[in-house]
């Protein structure tokens, strides 16, 4: 009994392992650089650990990671491929950024919820569009999805340039937001800011929908066998909309994290890879909110320590992406070898007559 | 002289190991030249995978194979062909848009000449009492004659040891003593068959010799003249069993279910249900024979809101709940044991508790505003596992842990507590040993006896014949008779099954 809880641990820990895999493997891609990788890892963790602004800041690059790994992570307990985060942020980047701006004269107390709940239900409505198509005509969600960034882009893209567009009207970006909208730092000087505690709130938000409320019940047993849950009265198709619907509100929350809390502004194409990088971190976090936390930290250190490892060595900045990458990579085939190897355990044990549950 | 016949299949401490199970735990078998040796067991004993190794589709973890007393490795079923291994499997291998012609030229080494095969097809055919049109195309014959066209592409392959994996499951009573008239002249050539079952009756009537699995293990091999059904009964399940019959229904009431002329288009645009009538009683069970796909599957999704009927009307006391969503059935009281439990009435990766639930999470019983109510959900399961002797090690393990008998256990367990007027159990047993069988059984008939209102569909006539206190047959989507249980007549039932209506008057 003990020997096989001992056994559940160290397969628990398969993610730590990808996680080592995957950076000893970027490791060797700088030996090919003529770098020394273990040099650059201890600059890397260094410089992320430094000082007090450089590990607020894993926090703050954390943030948005988190919630576009919820996007993914939620509506993959509903066995839905959600790869429009990236357009649903910045749906609602849009959204807090409007408000922001035609709403400046606002207090704050009134101001933030107002970005918020703006970023949220722009996110969520354009989720939502994808879980339609989804349940009337039975379209494929994941093409959808990843159509749908396209559409968002060109959106943004038209609004920057022509009606939001700064009033220099020099760059395809927004005026700054009044300082009313803007996110308080947690820490003063530092970019840790109230964000990091609402993408907390909203993983715990996540957890408590999925485990705790029949919603959530309703939302599972769509996820892990559809034909039971018609069986059993639940209305798939208006779970593939209310699944969207919260998946992509997360991401719009994003939004609202990196226009009131960094940027205070919407600059054309910002963020690029917020989306895809959160597909990583729902993976990498194995769709638990929990999980998701913790690889968006990992996640939040590898590009701080790498953006200031680029900055002061002549390793390529894309070292961070294939770390990334490797990461990723790594994870995805830890999902393979264990299950060959608790497989294997099994077979021996049946073998020698033990008994198996 | 005859008594002593040559082995043509020996094998030696077999074992087969699948994650969470020991199918085959050194397993001896043999067969030899010229006898029909049936392989009895429960469903899960073992026998189609220990078959799969011999025919070179799984690779045993121990243990050799002898043909011919010459060990031999078989590495795919290209290797036993080669060997004259042929196997009929239990869910048919064949092309249903191709031509028996073609079907059976698949995997024939060498061009051929499809002339030449379809009058290879008809000689044996007619040899064997197997005749079919060689130019049918396979999707448009019935199960039996598509059987036939699999052990047709094993003859011509020169198989000589045929296994065939629960033949009888998909046949009528006439079909198989017509499948078994061929296994006697097959044997007569000096051909061996290894004849999978578990039908203690088949057993007696068509085997040489009886090897019984029990639990991946041999629990003993005789021949057919020392055998008795009870004591296979008994090595089969590894206790005395008696298998419980139900007396006939005592207080029939009200009508509960009234099925009025109903009509159902499938989605191919065939009418699949054609204006069905019956009606059920309180205190009573309607049993539904019929071969598998005669609009079994239909009827029983139009009474659970699955599907919509194009004519007609379903009244559940009095009340229509025809083309009405699943919830609205499940809250008239009607209660629904699907054929295939693991996709249809369980989700395997929630719990015990959860599954319990499953079907009342919307229900102010499980419920407590928008969330749920985990000590409810709890007390719930509890107390099922408790009433329905439910085997596992806590309601939070997971359903995919459990053996089959239980998973159909808490199916059993929720649908009961849900069916306050009406029980649909479609083949509520399949899949399951006999001990777990039983039980579902006695559910049935208890249930019954509490005043509600039994429908079983199930192509075991058996369970029908012992089940039932009226039996209709259902034929392409009507039903051609309703017996009452005094007269029902099983020759009689087996024809009205392919679809040949009796003389008899009634
Ligand atoms: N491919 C498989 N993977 C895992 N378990 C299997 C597989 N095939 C069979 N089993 C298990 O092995 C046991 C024996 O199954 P099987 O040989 O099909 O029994 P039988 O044909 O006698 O009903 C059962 O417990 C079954 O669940
Ligand atoms: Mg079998």
């Amino acid at each position: 009994m003990n020997k096989r809880s001992d056994q559940s641990i160290w397969l628990a820990l398969t993610p730590l392992y990808s996680v080592i895999l995957g950076l000893a493997a970027s490791g060797l891609m700088m030996l090919l650089l003529k770098h020394n990788p273990i040099e650059a890892f201890a600059q890397l963790f260094g410089y992320a650990f430094r000082d007090i602004y450089n590990v607020a800041d894993i926090f703050a690059k954390a943030t948005p990671l988190i919630l576009t790994g919820l996007a993914f992570g939620f509506a993959f307990r509903a066995s839905l491929f959600n790869i429009g985060a990236q357009g649903q942020f910045y749906m609602g980047s849009i959204g807090a950024v409007v408000v922001a701006l035609k709403l400046g004269f606002l207090p704050p107390v009134l101001l933030l919820p107002l970005c918020l709940i703006a970023s949220v239900v722009m996110g969520a409505a354009w989720g939502a569009i994808v879980g339609m198509c989804k349940s009337r005509f039975n379209a494929n969600e994941f093409l959808i999805s990843m159509m749908s960034n396209y559409v968002a882009v060109a959106i943004m893209n038209f609004l920057v340039r022509v009606p939001l567009k700064e009033a220099k009207g020099e760059y395809p970006q927004t005026d700054v937001i009044s300082e009313a909208a803007w996110i308080q730092s947690l820490i003063p000087g530092t970019r840790f800011h109230w964000g990091f505690i609402l993408a907390l709130a909203a993983a715990l938000l996540a957890y408590v929908i999925l485990w705790r409320t029949s919603l959530g019940f309703k939302i599972r047993a769509v996820g892990m066998n559809r034909s039971a849950a018609r069986y059993a009265g639940i209305d798939e198709k208006k779970i593939f909309v209310i699944v969207f619907a919260i998946s992509a509100g997360f991401a719009g929350l994003a939004g609202f994290m990196e226009v009131n809390g960094i940027q205070h502004m919407v600059v054309q194409g910002f963020n690029p890879t917020l989306g895809p990088e959160g597909i990583g971190i729902a993976i990498l976090g194995n769709a638990h909110p929990l999980g998701i936390v913790l690889s968006g930290l990992l996640f939040g250190a590898l590009k701080v320590g790498g953006n200031l490892l680029t900055q002061t060595t002549t390793i390529p900045s894309s070292i961070i992406g294939i770390m990334e990458g490797f990461v990723m990579l790594f994870v995805v085939l830890s999902y393979f070898v264990q299950n060959k190897v608790i497989l294997a355990q099994r077979k021996r044990r049946l073998a020698k007559g033990e008994d198996v549950a | 002289m005859s008594n002593v016949k040559e082995t043509a299949v020996e094998l030696r401490g077999i074992s087969k190991y699948f994650s969470g199970t020991v199918a085959n735990d050194k397993i001896d078998l043999e067969v030899k030249r010229g006898e029909v040796l049936a392989l009895l067991g429960e469903n899960g004993a073992g026998k189609t995978t220990l078959m799969r190794i011999l025919y070179g589709m799984y690779r045993a973890d121990e243990g050799e194979i002898l043909i011919d007393g010459k060990p031999v490795t078989i590495n795919s079923p290209y290797d036993a062909m080669n060997l004259g291994i042929g196997m009929i499997h239990q869910h048919f291998t064949l092309v249903p848009v191709h031509t028996v012609v073609e079907n059976v030229m698949l995997g024939l080494d060498g061009p051929y000449d499809p002339g030449a095969v379809a009058e290879e097809i008809r000689t044996l055919g007619r040899r064997y009492g197997l005749e079919v049109d060689p130019y049918a195309t396979v999707r448009l014959l019935p199960v039996g004659m598509q059987q036939r066209v699999e052990i047709l592409k094993a003859l011509i392959r020169k198989a000589c040891i045929l296994i065939m994996d629960e033949p009888t499951a998909v046949l009528t009573p006439q079909e198989t003593d017509r499948l078994f008239d061929f296994v006697r002249e097959f044997r007569s050539g000096g051909n061996s068959v290894v004849f999978i079952t578990h039908k203690l009756n088949e057993v007696m009537n068509i085997a040489d010799r009886i090897t019984v699995l029990r639990a991946g293990r041999t629990v003993g091999s005789i021949p057919k003249v020392e055998a008795s059904e009870s004591a296979l009964a008994r090595m089969m399940v590894g206790r005395d069993l008696e298998l419980t019959t139900g007396q006939p229904a005592k207080n029939v009431g009200e009508v509960v279910l009234d099925v009025d002329n109903i009509g159902v288009i499938s989605s191919r645009g065939h009418r699949v249900i054609d204006g069905l009538s019956f009606q059920i009683r309180q205190g009573e069970i309607l049993g539904i024979a019929g071969v598998s796909g005669n609009g079994q599957e239909e009827l029983a999704e139009v009474l659970c809101g699955l599907r919509n009927a194009e004519e007609g009307d379903i009244r559940v006391s009095g009340k229509s709940i025809v083309n009405c969503a699943p919830l609205a059935i499940i809250a008239e009281g009607v209660g629904y044991i699907p054929s295939d439990r693991q996709s249809e009435g369980l989700v395997l990766d929630m719990t015990v508790a959860e599954n319990l639930m499953l079907k009342g999470s919307s229900d102010p019983e499980f419920t407590k505003g928008r969330f749920l109510d985990m000590a409810a959900i709890e007390e719930n399961a509890s107390r099922q596992v408790h009433e329905f002797d439910i085997k596992t090690p806590s309601v939070s393990t997971r359903t995919k842990a459990l053996s089959g008998g239980n998973q159909q256990k808490v199916v059993v367990a929720r649908e009961i507590a849900i069916a306050s007027k009406l029980l649909v159990a479609v083949q509520p047993t399949r899949g399951l040993d006999l001990g777990a069988t039983d039980y579902v059984h006695r559910v049935l008939l208890r249930e019954r006896d509490k005043g509600k209102a039994v429908l079983l569909i199930s192509t075991e006539l058996s369970e029908i014949m012992n089940l039932s206190d009226r039996i209709g047959v259902i034929y392409r989507g009507s039903l051609l008779r309703v017996f009452t249980r005094e007269n029902a007549d099983i020759g009689e039932i087996g024809l009205l099954m392919t679809g040949i209506r009796g003389e008899s008057n009634e």
